[in-house]
């Protein structure tokens, strides 16, 4: 599977962004940097799992907020700035939906829903995709969060763990379980 | 709630993003954020450092208050007269820059419009004239320069004709270092900005654009401010014009339509530049997966006969070891490239054997031989001979036959798929063309729309549509779109008022003299009349004077009759009661 290089940093980049971190801790004006990169990543993940752009570009703001308020408390963990933010999205996110859930959308394009049956090792035609809509519409939250994460925006499982704050065994184990779970719904589809 | 599922919905675009970003706003609340907290905070309190140095600090405070109180008190006294004085001298000087700015007529007064703007998020006043107000989001400050928080009112007028000055009560005059002028008007307006009836100031680096709706379109003029402090004028920079006129706000039906159309261009371009294109994608994704599933022919091998190399033959219980029976008869070569190979292999009466695939699928085998703890491994190639390469051949034979038919089949099938696949791609592609035609006539059809609206709209629109004076605004006040002209040169008098036919004297408060070939209204004072007034006998001038409650006028007729006598005395008329509206003062002013 092509990862997304969007989410791929060299050391380099990441000690950029360490430097970057220290001195935000010290000085809130420094965050801006940080703020500029990741401010579009931030909308586009959060408006991709909602309806209302408005809503993501409120939520965006909050979640630089809620970041910039706890860098003190940020840990380097050798995954990009990014993770962390998201993180803090996914808990953003998850607490609106608590409240508001028919904020929540799923948002695909045509290709990601014939990546899934290629994972599968599964034909897919145009036909299939009212069923593999309801396939993914009817996978749990956390779940469906994660096929959101591993085949709409092609995040690698290093990734998808630190934002999920799991290891990266344990999110190739779910991952693992998932395609099971859709492999045995989408066999169905050809008799 | 299941959540809504969307295929493709279009994306975000960049800029609209990027007009979300504020890292400003971010780092303010971040910062008003922690002062809240800290304020919240008590906990400090509770550390013994800081509470022994709380202590020291207030003693520190109390003696230092002491000593001032004991050592300096006249010195306090002098300052604390001083402050009262500023603050009177301050309370004159807003007292008398009210009076600068006097209108003659509470009646005539010109009233604010009252628009309402969210500080935290802008916005743009479109105002009955036409002009608008561009507020950036955060402009508005308070006294002490804190961000205000909610709305803001914002009150507006504007002033366009020589009615429209004379009623506002500001003065035309202007002094540029002693060069003593009048200022011609090419619009004028009062902004003003409040908060619960308290006054609020613009933001450093957040000026306001104002975009005058102007009855000139003429490049002559310069933009001013009024100071009401300093009495006068500052002018601020060259006037910038936008000579195109906007669409007037009570052309409703027009902008809907306009609307409409747009949004229907916007669905013609989204289908031509996304869904379409998408579609012809897809047919060929389709394609692609239809024609995988298509069976594969799988050529057969073609039966071999033994080379000379050594061979094996499998001599195995068939009941023990069913899955040999499929080699039945088969004759094993051993292959050059088994190195372990020797001859004393064939000499061994193996425990086991394996038949599996080789590393060429379909052409070899991978025998493995088993004797207790030692297994060999080795690649073989199924040979046959007399008899049972004739019938191996004969099936063989078959066998191909019946792949080249499912070759030629699939061929077949393929091709129905592609003729298929660009059938509908054509159509996709007719489908397309037909859209962009659609689409370039809805646009052009939509520009000449513009086009006869703009027209429509601009012929039907009043002059002071016709132009657009730009305006980059950094405090409230009145700014004026002016030009500087001379104080009238021609002929000198020093008029006296008179009424009726007994010629009964008037006692003036103000006089305004109106030059009717331009913008220009002269406003004098019940002392400037000692002196001599100059006026243009080219001109076509009328007075308008204020005495008491009353509105009295000497027309153009009658300004030109005493002029041309080289007379002093002006007969006025009293204005009507019912002409103290703006629009019959107007008319009785022939304006």
């Amino acid at each position: 599977m092509a990862i997304n290089p969007h989410y791929h940093h060299t050391s380099d980049q990441l000690n950029e962004e360490l430097i970057i971190i220290e001195a935000a801790k010290q000085n809130p004006e420094r965050f801006a940097p940080l703020y500029n990169k990741y401010y579009k990543q931030i909308f586009n993940y959060l408006y991709q799992r909602m309806e209302d752009k408005d809503t993501a570009f409120d939520l965006t703001g909050q979640v630089f907020l809620k970041a910039l308020t706890n860098l003190n408390n940020y840990q380097f963990k050798g995954v990009p700035f990014a993770s962390w933010l998201y993180r803090i999205a996914y808990n953003e996110m998850m607490q609106m939906f608590r409240t508001l859930k028919d904020k929540r959308a799923v948002n695909a394009d045509i290709g990601d829903l014939r990546f899934i049956c290629e994972e599968n090792e599964e034909p897919f035609f145009e036909e299939y995709i009212p069923v593999i809509k309801q396939l993914i519409l009817e996978l749990n939250s956390d779940d469906l969060h994660m096929v959101e994460m591993r085949f709409f925006e092609k995040r690698p499982f290093k990734e998808i763990a630190e934002i999920l704050d799991i290891t990266e065994v344990n999110a190739k184990v779910r991952m693992y379980r998932i395609i099971e779970k859709l492999k045995k719904s989408l066999s169905k589809l050809k008799m | 709630m299941t959540p809504k599922f969307n295929i493709d919905r279009p994306k975000i675009s960049e800029e609209e993003i990027n007009q979300h970003k504020d890292f400003n706003q971010l780092v303010k609340q971040f910062k008003q954020q922690s002062v809240q907290k800290a304020r919240q905070d008590k906990s400090w309190w509770k550390s013994k450092k800081v509470r022994y140095s709380s202590v020291i600090a207030g003693i520190t405070v109390v003696c230092t208050i002491s000593y001032f109180a004991l050592f300096n008190k006249t010195q306090n006294q002098n300052t604390n007269d001083k402050i009262v004085t500023q603050k009177q001298e301050t309370g004159n000087k807003t007292q008398e820059a009210r009076r600068f700015v006097l209108p003659p007529s509470k009646k005539l007064a010109i009233p604010y419009s009252s628009y309402k703007i969210n500080n935290s998020k802008g916005g743009e006043i479109n105002h009955n004239t036409a002009s608008k107000i561009k507020i950036p989001k955060n402009s508005f400050v308070d006294k002490n320069g804190k961000d205000v928080i909610g709305d803001v009112t914002i009150e507006y007028r504007e002033f366009h004709d020589k009615g429209d000055i004379i009623a506002s009560g500001i003065p035309m005059a202007y002094d540029s270092a002693g060069k003593k002028s009048n200022l011609e008007s090419a619009g004028m307006f009062d902004i003003q900005g409040t908060q619960n009836g308290e006054p609020v100031f613009i933001k450093e680096g957040n000026n306001l654009n104002v975009e005058l709706a102007s009855a000139s379109s003429e490049d002559r003029f310069n933009q001013y401010y009024l100071d009401t402090l300093e009495k006068n004028w500052k002018y601020l920079k060259h006037d910038k014009i936008i000579a195109t006129a906007s669409k007037p706000k009570s052309v409703n039906k027009e902008n809907h339509n306009q609307h409409d159309n747009n949004s229907k261009i916007l669905k013609l371009k989204e289908e031509i530049e996304v869904i379409i294109p998408k579609k012809i994608d897809s047919v060929k994704v389709v394609y692609t997966k239809r024609a995988e599933t298509l069976p594969k022919a799988k050529e057969p091998s073609k039966p071999s006969k033994p080379t000379g190399r050594p061979t094996f033959v499998l001599d195995a219980n068939k009941s023990e070891y069913p899955e040999l029976a499929a080699f039945d008869n088969v004759i094993f070569e051993i292959g050059e490239e088994n190195r372990n190979y020797n001859k004393s292999f064939n000499d061994i009466t193996w425990n086991d054997v394996k038949v599996s695939e080789g590393p060429d699928k379909g052409r070899n085998y991978l025998l493995t031989l088993v004797l207790r703890n030692r297994i060999e491994k080795l690649i073989v190639y199924p040979v046959l001979t007399g008899s049972d390469f004739e019938k191996a051949q004969k099936k063989y034979q078959q066998k191909f036959g019946e792949y080249q038919a499912l070759v030629v089949k699939r061929e077949a099938d393929e091709k129905k798929l592609l003729a298929e696949m660009e059938a509908k791609q054509q159509a996709y592609m007719a489908q397309l063309k037909q859209k962009q035609a659609e689409y370039e006539k809805a646009r052009i059809n939509a520009e000449v729309r513009n086009i006869n609206d703009l027209n429509t709209a601009f012929n039907s629109m009043s002059n002071q549509e016709r132009a657009t004076r730009l305006f980059s605004i950094s405090k409230f006040g009145i700014y004026n779109s002016d030009c500087a002209r001379g104080v009238a040169n021609g002929k000198n008098v020093s008029p006296v008022f008179i009424t009726g036919e007994n010629e009964k004297p008037l006692m003036p408060d103000v006089i305004y003299m109106i030059d009717h070939t331009a913008n220009t209204v002269y406003s004098f004072g019940r002392n400037d009349l000692a002196g001599k007034i100059k006026y243009d006998p080219n001109s076509g001038n009328s007075f308008v004077v204020f005495s008491g409650s009353k509105m009295y006028l000497c027309n153009k007729e009658s300004f030109k009759q005493t002029t041309d006598k080289e007379g002093y005395k002006f007969s006025v008329t009293a204005l009507p009661d019912n002409s103290e509206n703006l629009p019959d003062f107007k008319k009785a002013l022939e304006i």
